[in-house]
């Protein structure tokens, strides 16, 4: 567990590659000086990147937490075309590579957490229901995620249309940084962030459409780990009474839902961040423990 | 992009019931620890100092660990050195700043990762050569490893030699540091000064007891004298023994305010006010002791604070040319110097009381040097390989170009730094800062050095029975209307200023030029370069132009600069002398 009563350490900042078709994506890793106790892998969202977790990194790997964000392609330092998902099956293959990587860095003793910030939980419950992905991992932390989003907003003529979708012009998410923040430092780096990613293309859509079938139609069990939502105790972007009722059918009794006090979409640019480190690395570490017989 | 708040009133001072106030309580808390930790950091400097070698390879080793792993590394081959520490310097070639610009784009995106596998915590801010600040990426390794531990060693001098200066809260004036709310950001970072150790990054960063001192906080105005008056509201008065700075200049500045702004201070003294708000219990002894002070002709600080035991401040280079004034306002007081560093590094950090020289800091960085007259800036800019010493291969007497590897992620940088060895003391070169590399200035081949300047000067003064003191030299264009020829301005403190002097002076520096740098007499005797001219101006004249340039911002690392590239001085200088130039 962790030691209350050291210094703050000189953790570690480092980018590697992680080898996928057609090239290597860039997988950012915060950790501690020392051994890891335990692991978090975070996926972000539609216009975020790791670039956006300097002040959340640093944290988690002073608390001897070893933090891995894989820039998914196309977005913020990996190579990939801008605005444009690529299939489903390389976006699956693409983060359990990573995923994969990031286990073995940390070993099989270290509990390793999976972590969805918003889109990013959409992307992490579809691999978590992909039968290829063979990785362990000890808990899941969805965090201000739609999940099912696509589903529950459109009906059923909306769907087909969407899914037969294969347009290459631009859709606008709309996102807007009053709706992450109430912080002018942090408003002020999504507005001029030119990493970020705030429009997609059509056939993009379907993609996204078809990564939430994987999760809402499964085709595998999840295994048994601690799983929680959290969020603010309200959200502008999200529907939390509809994200939460998605989470705890595909999750069961491992759910948690837990709540913090904020009102803003982006937890980790509010008051509670700091907060919200230190929950996420107890709820990893904790996974970690050896209850058996 | 500005985010500055509405201003905010000055606070009350904390004084709850039956005890001091927060700030006190912080000081006497943190007094001991403070005091600990600074002794073990210059015994640890002190232990290096004895090993430099180990402490070299030690800095490299650690270096090559930071950054061996980054991105820029890897994407250049230099990794290889982590297995061959000896091939560093055939590996990695010699860089200037802008050669880091590509690299240090691409961290401010990523926060890490780049140049060094450490988090930037902040940017540092400080003058770029093309008016464009400079980025110098502050990690949280270089924080831990090496800037703190700096700043502790060199206190670690200034508590063994004088440890009054931790007698009670009001002991210390603190102006090198200073805590600025930052309002300019890098993709979410802070760039700041790195004299602005605001906030605090964790509980290992910059803390000394007065951190908490209500004239030491953000909430003090952020201009240069907004900020002196409240220090000196909250200190005169008090038993003051030591006062901190890195220019001198900075104490000069408040000699001069405090005769600027004596009868506010007064009043405010008196009514138990600061900047018109009620702020404690009137100070009629102290209101009336100032009213002393200021009644007395070229009053000095320890009229004002007879207990002042201390200063310190940059005492060498064109600092010194502060020598005179200081000894004037601070008669009696003993003085030590800042450490020699700049925002890209620490170089060395004093150990004793020697003013004109210091240990170089081997354990900050990793140190290479080239003789200053190879003309490195020429080479580097050509790519050529330059092969550099060793600190244990230089010598005495002799003045280096000075290259350094630091643990930001700045590896072998040319600072443009010219270095004069004074000795070796086991093993470790003594040395101090002589002058920036290169040509000041050349309007047709003369490629004149700062350093032949100066000395001209000092010669030209000589011949007239003056010392050096302040000056500032400038070029001069030609006016096209006018058939004249370009040439050099020089604007220098005198006793007595006149047409005269201005003359006879200009004659001796312009023939002491010329026998210093031979293309300058050619150009002259060719008629291709007018004759050097020097003004003459009263004593004091050119600390208030140098004060007059001070502004928020830039207050605390402003420094005073001989070498100007225009001449936009001499007319704001000459009517100081009643615009009877000449």
């Amino acid at each position: 567990m962790i030691d209350t009563k050291r210094s703050p350490q000189s953790v570690r900042r480092e980018i590697v590659g992680v080898p996928v078709a057609g090239g290597e994506l860039a997988l950012h890793l915060w950790r501690p000086r020392g051994e890891a106790k335990g692991a978090v892998f975070y996926f972000h969202g539609l216009q975020s990147h790791a670039g956006w977790l300097w002040e959340v990194g640093p944290q988690f790997a002073d608390n001897d937490i070893a933090f891995f964000v894989l820039d998914r392609r196309g977005s913020g330092i990996s190579q990939g075309e801008r605005y444009d998902l690529p299939d489903v099956r390389t976006i699956l293959d693409d983060y359990a590579a990573a995923v994969a990587q990031a286990r073995r860095t940390v070993g099989d003793e270290v509990p390793l957490s999976l972590f969805g910030h918003c889109l990013g939980g959409s992307f992490m419950a579809a691999l978590m229901h992909d039968e290829s992905f063979t990785t362990r991992y000890d808990a899941a932390i969805f965090c201000s995620s739609w999940l099912g989003k696509l589903h529950a907003t459109l009906d059923a003529d909306q769907l087909t249309a969407l899914a037969a979708e294969r347009g290459t012009g631009l859709w606008d998410a709309g996102l807007r940084s009053e709706d992450f923040t109430h912080d002018p430092r942090h408003r002020e780096f999504i507005d001029r962030d030119d990493l970020a990613v705030r429009e997609l293309t059509r056939r993009s859509r379907a993609t996204l459409l078809e990564l939430e079938r994987v999760y809402l139609n499964p085709t595998r069990q999840l295994p048994p780990v601690p799983a929680a939502f959290v969020s603010g105790l309200s959200d502008p972007i999200v529907d939390l009474d509809d994200a939460r009722a998605t989470f705890l059918r595909m999750v069961g009794p491992q759910a948690a839902l837990l709540q913090f006090a904020t009102d803003r979409h982006y937890l980790f640019y509010t008051g509670v961040r700091a907060r919200l480190v230190d929950w996420a690395t107890t709820f990893t570490l904790l996974s970690g423990l050896d209850r058996h017989a | 992009m500005d985010l500055s708040p509405a201003p905010r009133l000055p606070d009350l001072p904390e004084d709850p019931a039956g005890g001091p106030p927060a700030w006190q309580r912080h000081w006497h808390k943190r007094r001991s620890s403070f005091a600990d930790e600074c002794h073990q950091a210059r015994a640890a400097l002190l232990d290096d100092l004895k090993q430099p070698a180990l402490a070299q390879q030690r800095v490299l080793a650690d270096v090559i660990d930071m950054s061996a792993g980054s991105v820029h590394w890897r994407e250049r081959g230099y990794d290889v050195v982590a297995g061959q520490p000896e091939r560093f310097r055939s590996v990695l070639p010699i860089m200037r700043y802008d050669d880091f610009v590509p690299e240090i784009e691409r961290e401010t995106r990523t926060k890490g990762g780049i140049l060094t596998c450490s988090p930037v915590l902040r940017w540092l801010k400080t003058s770029g050569t093309t008016g464009t600040p400079k980025r110098v990426p502050y990690t949280l390794h270089w924080l831990l490893t090496y800037r703190i531990p700096a700043m502790k060693a060199m206190w670690g001098t200034y508590l063994a030699h004088h440890p009054e200066l931790l007698d009670h809260p009001y002991a210390t004036l603190d102006t090198q540091t200073v805590r600025e709310d930052v309002y300019d950001f890098v993709h979410g970072i802070q760039h700041q000064a790195i004299s602005n150790r605001h906030p605090r990054i964790n509980t290992l960063d910059w803390n000394p007891p007065w951190y908490e001192s209500p004239w030491f906080g953000p909430d003090v105005p952020s201009t240069h004298e907004g900020r002196m008056y409240h220090r000196l509201r909250h200190l005169v008065g008090r038993r003051l023994h030591y006062i901190s700075a890195i220019n001198p200049s900075t104490l000069i500045s408040l000699r001069d305010l405090i005769e600027q702004h004596g009868d506010r201070l007064v009043r405010e003294l008196r009514a138990g006010t600061l900047d018109g708000h009620p702020f404690g219990e009137p100070d009629e002894s102290a209101a009336a002791h100032l009213e002393r002070v200021l009644a007395t002709p070229d009053f000095s600080l320890t009229d004002l604070w007879p207990s002042l035991t201390l200063y310190t401040c940059w005492l060498s280079a064109s600092a010194g040319l502060y020598a005179a004034r200081l000894d004037a306002i601070l008669p009696g007081v003993a003085k030590l110097p800042f450490m020699s560093c700049g925002t890209e590094g620490v170089t060395t950090i004093p150990v004793d009381d020697s003013l004109d020289s210091q240990p170089l800091a081997v354990g900050q960085a990793f140190f290479e040097f080239v003789p200053a007259e190879v003309p490195l800036g020429s080479l580097v800019e050509a790519g050529t390989p330059v092969e550099t010493l060793l600190f244990d291969e230089i010598e005495a007497g002799r003045e280096y170009h000075l290259i350094m590897t630091q643990g930001n992620g700045l590896y072998r940088l040319w600072t443009g730094d010219i270095y004069l060895v004074d000795r070796i003391v086991d093993g470790t070169p003594w040395i101090h800062f002589v002058h920036r590399d290169g040509v000041y200035h050349s309007f047709t081949g003369e490629k004149i050095t700062e350093t032949q300047v100066t000395d001209a000067i000092r010669a030209g003064l000589a011949d007239s029975g003056l010392d050096l003191g302040l000056y500032l030299c400038g070029p001069r264009w030609a006016d096209p209307s006018n058939d004249d020829l370009p040439g050099y301005v020089v604007v220098t403190e005198a006793p007595e200023p006149s047409p005269e002097l201005d003359r006879t002076l200009s004659v001796a520096v312009d023939e002491a030029l010329s026998g210093i740098n031979i293309e300058y007499a050619s150009k002259r005797t060719s008629g291709r370069l007018g004759a050097i001219e020097v003004v003459t101006v009263p004593h004091e004249a050119i600390t208030g132009y140098v004060e007059s340039r001070r502004h928020s911002g830039n207050t605390t690392q402003y420094k005073y600069t001989p070498f100007q590239q225009d001449i936009d001085f001499v007319d704001a200088l000459a009517g100081v002398r009643g615009g009877n130039r000449q």
